[in-house]
């Protein structure tokens, strides 16, 4: 079968615009979550995560007028710009698909009356169109919106296209942004935190949500690989825990399958993996059920973190950064810390990353849980590895 | 009418519903319309009441979900073999044009006042199109392959080619798959049963594109 490289990358974050000036803080420990109390976002004073607008703006008037586009479009061109100048890839050719995976979209103009945009622009497939129309792109794109998951059912979605052939190279690109829409309904379900997020900790009370955009370009074009030992998409599955809309499976179920299915797919038999990318909300229940599912799956020895203390809850972008993060730490060798995470506070003992480690990682699972009560998984390896 | 296949290799479309305004079109036949109530909620009731649909859930689920889970009901109504299969091989894949935003709509309606601000979790949870899917899955219990896609129009290349990929693959056995859209008061449901053909039956309908717009028409 042909192998699916991972090309080229970018993340756009509170932690910077490209995937190596984000790879950099998350090695040095450093957040991007910060205190807001801007009125447009927030009631009372909150935590989140931001991208810099005067960066946005400014990087973005080099590529087209910042007015022409939403925040959350410019974060999307930007990215994917940023990733294709890493290759030779002309995504205005037929053989390039992109895949988008966003939660709420533009969301942000729902709460602005006065927004100057046509009113079929709060549409999820018109991001697509107008991103799309900015690569000049006449491939019809795939768009998907499944919740939290979403970033990791975008690639496994990207990567069937390049299995089946049909396509040579796929843009995968996932984001959502930040507005007063998010946030209140997560508080409104009392599972925001006061603090930044503690994933796995015992003293974890809730989410910090985030902004940002990820791309990740696949290819089965071995060409358009520049390193010796490249780091391949090995399989990946979506399931759902069909037990409650709004809360996680009460025994890992749901999330338990779909590690198997990933792992079933890759053609993985053994449990010697490297590393654990998890979801890590830092909601009880999620991690509760996590611990459960990596514990079902005989993981429980893995190292694993979230990175979601670094970043919050990037909804639609979560998935593909924290991909993208795998790939760097294979191409580093080192594990990110679990910002945050100091007292054990999940029912089963998995190996929690509690410090930065320089080590040997040739592959890495990301996982992923979300409303709707979807769960979904990836497995990335280097080439040579299993 | 669509092309019958006797081919027993291919993936077949089981039962059909297609759920708009104010009918509901089972196996391309109209099987109910009520002009007594023609309005959305209504007639959604309507159609709940007509086929027995016992399933308390469905009032408190919002208008997206409404429709879409009516045609699933329909469409499994008569086919328990489903039931039968791994939980974890019946996949569900949706596509939808304008996500949740009905529901996004009401649920601004509750944050932009400041001196009446009321988020509700409730009305919150709804704001996400995949939830539809949740519903689905959660009342017939399916843990397979679940994706919601977004598209300006149903593209029934794109789904049938996508849920082909699964059924071929073996990441699933049968699907519920198709497309539910509400905005405004105007809503369509087109829901198929797929499952792979074990028998040779006549009169199967094959998962084909060009079938599947023959149906829709």
């Amino acid at each position: 079968m042909n192998k699916i490289y991972t090309i080229a990358d970018n993340i756009i974050t509170s932690l910077g615009f490209t995937s190596q000036e984000n790879f950099s803080a998350l090695k040095a420990g450093k957040s991007g979550i910060a205190k807001t109390s801007d009125p447009k976002i927030t009631q009372a004073p909150l935590q989140v995560s931001q991208v810099n607008s005067e960066r946005l703006n400014s990087d973005f008037s080099e590529l087209g007028n910042p007015e022409d586009y939403t925040r959350l479009e410019k974060m999307m061109i930007l990215s994917i710009n940023n990733a294709l100048a890493q290759t030779e890839i002309d995504p205005s050719k037929e053989d390039t698909l992109f895949v988008f995976s966003s939660v709420k979209g533009n969301i942000d103009l729902i709460e602005d009356e006065n927004h100057p945009f046509d009113k079929d622009r709060i549409n999820l497939w018109a991001i697509s169109d107008s991103v799309c129309n900015f690569f000049n792109s006449k491939v019809k794109p795939i768009f998907i919106s499944n919740a939290c998951i979403s970033g990791v059912t975008a690639i496994n979605t990207g990567a069937q296209y390049l299995k089946n052939q049909k396509y040579k190279h796929v843009i995968v690109c996932g984001g959502d942004v930040i507005s007063e829409f998010t946030p209140s309904g997560f508080q409104s379900f009392k599972a925001v935190s006061e603090n930044p997020c503690k994933p796995f900790d015992a003293n974890r009370d809730g989410i910090t949500l985030g902004e940002g955009v990820g791309t990740i370009i696949l290819s089965t074009d071995k060409n358009l690989v520049k390193e010796e030992n490249p780091v391949i998409f090995r399989g990946g599955a979506n399931t759902n825990d069909a037990n409650h809309i709004s809360g996680p499976s009460r025994t890992g179920d749901g999330l338990y399958y779909a590690i198997r299915n990933t792992l079933n797919e890759a053609g993985k038999s053994d449990t010697m993996i490297d590393y654990i990318s998890g979801h890590g909300t830092a909601t009880p229940y999620n991690d509760e059920m996590e611990s459960k599912a990596i514990k079902w799956a005989e993981l429980d020895h893995v190292p694993v973190n979230s990175l979601k203390s670094y970043w919050g809850h990037t909804l639609g972008a979560a998935g593909l950064i924290e991909c993208i993060a795998g790939i760097h730490s294979i191409k580093e060798n080192c594990l990110i810390k679990t910002l945050g995470y100091s007292e054990h506070g999940v029912s089963e003992p998995i190996n929690i990353i509690k410090e930065f480690k320089e080590t040997e990682v040739r592959n890495f699972l990301k996982t992923a849980s979300g409303f709707g009560g979807s769960n979904a998984a990836a497995y990335f390896s280097e080439l040579n590895a299993d | 009418m669509p092309t019958k296949t006797t081919n027993n290799m291919e993936n077949i479309i089981r039962k059909y519903c297609i759920i708009k305004p104010h009918k509901v079109i089972v196996d391309g036949k109209v099987e109910f319309s009520d002009p007594e109530n023609t309005e959305y909620g209504a007639f959604m009731k309507s159609i709940y009441k007509h086929y027995e649909v016992k399933y308390p859930k469905y009032f408190k689920m919002d208008n997206l979900c409404k429709v879409a889970f009516l045609a699933s009901e329909i469409i499994l109504q008569g086919n328990e073999q489903i039931k039968e299969l791994d939980p974890g091989k019946v996949g569900v894949i949706l596509q939808n044009s304008h996500s949740s935003f009905d529901t996004d709509s009401k649920y601004n309606d509750t944050i932009k006042d400041k001196s009446n601000y009321f988020p509700s979790p409730a009305v919150f949870v709804y704001t996400l199109p995949n939830v539809m899917i949740g519903e689905i899955c959660i009342r017939n219990k399916f843990q397979g392959e679940n994706t919601c896609f977004i598209a300006k129009e149903f593209d029934t290349e794109f789904i049938s080619e996508y849920v082909t990929g699964l059924l071929d693959s073996d990441k699933i056995d049968a699907c519920v798959t198709g497309w539910a859209d509400y905005i405004d008061g105007e809503y369509c449901a087109m829901m198929f049963l797929v499952e792979k053909s074990k028998e040779n039956i006549k009169d199967n309908i094959s998962f084909k594109p060009e079938l599947l717009n023959q149906l829709i028409k």
